[in-house]
């Protein structure tokens, strides 16, 4: 199907089930009129087309501009070329190998994710990773058996203050941890919203008295990927034996908090660790972490390979 | 927010091979002759000496060894995390270490040093874990190379054109180095067998039911 036969099809889908009877050919032939002879841009030639529609055929304006394909959730999409919109957060975006391709990824809300392709033609704002996004008028599509969604240039991208949360998924990792982030080790939390605080000073309330708690964001990497994850009291008192007790204790004893981070990383850092846990947005939340080990089983393994 | 890079297992023999760099979106990349690009490298070797660079300075200049060969790495007042650990350790020590590898030019040829962001003295265990692992993603980048995929492949062909099978011996040694420690601690912590035991209990039991019902004693009244 030519451009010009698709965009005619989009318009009368628009007014489709509306009583009136507008000839596809007469559309067909303007359309091809305009962007295949006059070279108008295809935002340009279907608004001069629904333009004559609304004068012609008395179509209310309303009816053919400003609608906008319904909001649907990412679970929902199954059909291939169906027009909708959709609220949803950049899950994770990669290179593109295509020069077709301006930007690539998945997208996200709360019943799903599915791969989205942002087209160079569309020539659309670029969108970030975390960031929520209300993406009107994109289209549905199937690639190698899996949903995806495809932004035209006809699609509008508007970044929304909202948070959208994502479904979880159960991931598990064996890697190294890497590093260990700021604000770990024996931390203060704010007495009315738990937040961490910085110079004992709450991000939302202030000057605060705060109470003790002990916590780790960490990385771990499996020399292909990273995760960040956090681990509460519990699990650092499982890996390290040091629980918040203890901690308060090695500070007291050093005059320093930051002797209880010191200590946890020598404990931590640079170990294998075999990670069980949930992804949501940022941070790999924790379900069950251990020490991993190899076994002499993988290095017969790999030694046949070689052989 | 960009994203973390993650850090590349590579054995020390390649990594001493490495020579050229690829500058890409601001970032610096050492490209190994099986065709890893590396911003950040883990790797687990034993440190063998630590030597100050000029006295006082705080910078320090460490040589490292794994199974298949031996490394450089500097320390010094940006890699705070570091500095911290490596002025309390002593050596030899087997060691974990994450950093960003650099090849710096010389008069007659290039040396490839590693910055390291973290140094912490690990176990064996570690170290036989990085082993096979590292043995297990050098495999794969032999293998990639040799179907000939990719562009960071086509690279390394173009600047190494390396020998596979001085790399395929490489991984081989290493592992087998290491292989009979994993082998003799997974005798070590074999739990018993459970089956002894109990046998051992029921014939107990069959001794006190024996006893249970001797009735000699009732008898003889």
């Amino acid at each position: 199907m030519s451009r010009a036969e698709k965009l005619t099809d989009q318009i009368l889908e628009r007014i489709k089930g509306k009583d009136v009877k507008v000839k596809r050919e007469d559309i067909l032939r303007r359309m091809k009129l305009l962007i295949e002879e006059f070279k108008v841009p295809e935002s340009e030639a279907v608004r001069t087309i629904m333009n004559y529609l609304v004068r012609e055929y008395g179509i209310p304006r309303e009816e053919l501009f400003d609608r906008d394909s319904p909001l649907v959730k990412i679970a929902d999409i199954s059909k291939v070329n169906q027009w909708v919109s959709l609220k949803a957060k950049v899950v994770q975006l990669w290179d593109s190998n295509s020069p077709n391709v301006s930007q690539v990824g998945l997208i996200g809300d709360e019943t799903g994710i599915v791969k989205f392709v942002v087209w160079a033609k569309a020539s659309q704002p670029e969108v970030e990773e975390g960031k929520s996004y209300i993406f009107r008028n994109v289209v549905t599509d199937s690639f190698q058996g899996r949903m995806q969604i495809n932004v035209t240039r006809t699609s509008r991208i508007e970044e929304i203050d909202e948070d959208i949360q994502l479904p979880p998924r159960e991931i598990e990792v064996v890697g190294s941890m890497v590093a260990i982030q700021q604000n770990s080790g024996l931390v203060k939390r704010c007495n009315e919203c738990g937040r961490v605080l910085n110079k004992g000073v709450c991000h939302q309330h202030g000057k605060v008295e705060g109470y003790d708690d002990l916590r780790i964001k960490a990385v771990i990497d499996d020399g292909e990927n990273v995760y960040e994850i956090i681990l509460n009291e519990e699990n650092i008192r499982e890996l390290t034996g040091i629980g918040l007790e203890d901690a308060l204790k090695i500070a007291h004893e050093t005059l320093d908090r930051n002797a209880v981070l010191l200590e946890l990383k020598n404990m931590l850092l640079g170990r294998y660790f075999r990670v069980k846990g949930l992804r949501g947005g940022r941070y790999l939340l924790v379900k069950e972490i251990s020490v991993h080990k190899p076994k002499a089983d993988d290095f017969n393994e790999i030694l046949e390979a070689l052989a | 927010m960009r994203r973390r890079e993650v850090a590349k297992r590579v054995f020390a023999y390649e990594l001493l091979r490495s020579t050229h760099q690829i500058e890409s979106e601001g970032l610096r990349y050492v490209l190994t002759p099986t065709g890893e690009r590396v911003n950040r490298i883990f790797s687990v070797a034993v440190l063998l000496d630590k030597e100050e660079i000029g006295a006082d300075t705080n910078n320090w200049r460490l040589r490292l060894a794994d199974p298949t060969g031996t490394f450089f790495a500097t320390v010094g007042k940006f890699q705070p995390e570091a500095l911290e650990t490596i002025n309390e350790m002593n050596v030899p020590e087997l060691v974990a270490i994450v950093g960003k590898p650099r090849v710096f030019e010389g008069v007659s040829r290039k040396l490839i040093s590693i910055r390291p962001e973290n140094i912490v003295a690990v176990d064996l265990s570690v170290r036989d874990y990085w082993v096979l692992e590292t043995a297990r993603r050098t495999l794969e980048r032999i293998e990639a190379m040799e179907k000939r995929e990719g562009e960071d492949v086509e690279l390394a062909w173009t600047v190494y054109d390396p020998d596979l099978n001085e790399y395929r011996d490489m991984v081989k040694k290493a592992l087998l180095t290491v292989k009979e420690d994993v082998e003799i601690m997974e005798k070590l912590e074999e739990p018993p067998r459970e089956d002894e035991p109990e046998e051992e209990f029921d014939f107990e039991e069959f001794e006190f039911e024996e006893e249970e019902f001797d009735l000699t004693d009732l008898l003889e009244d």
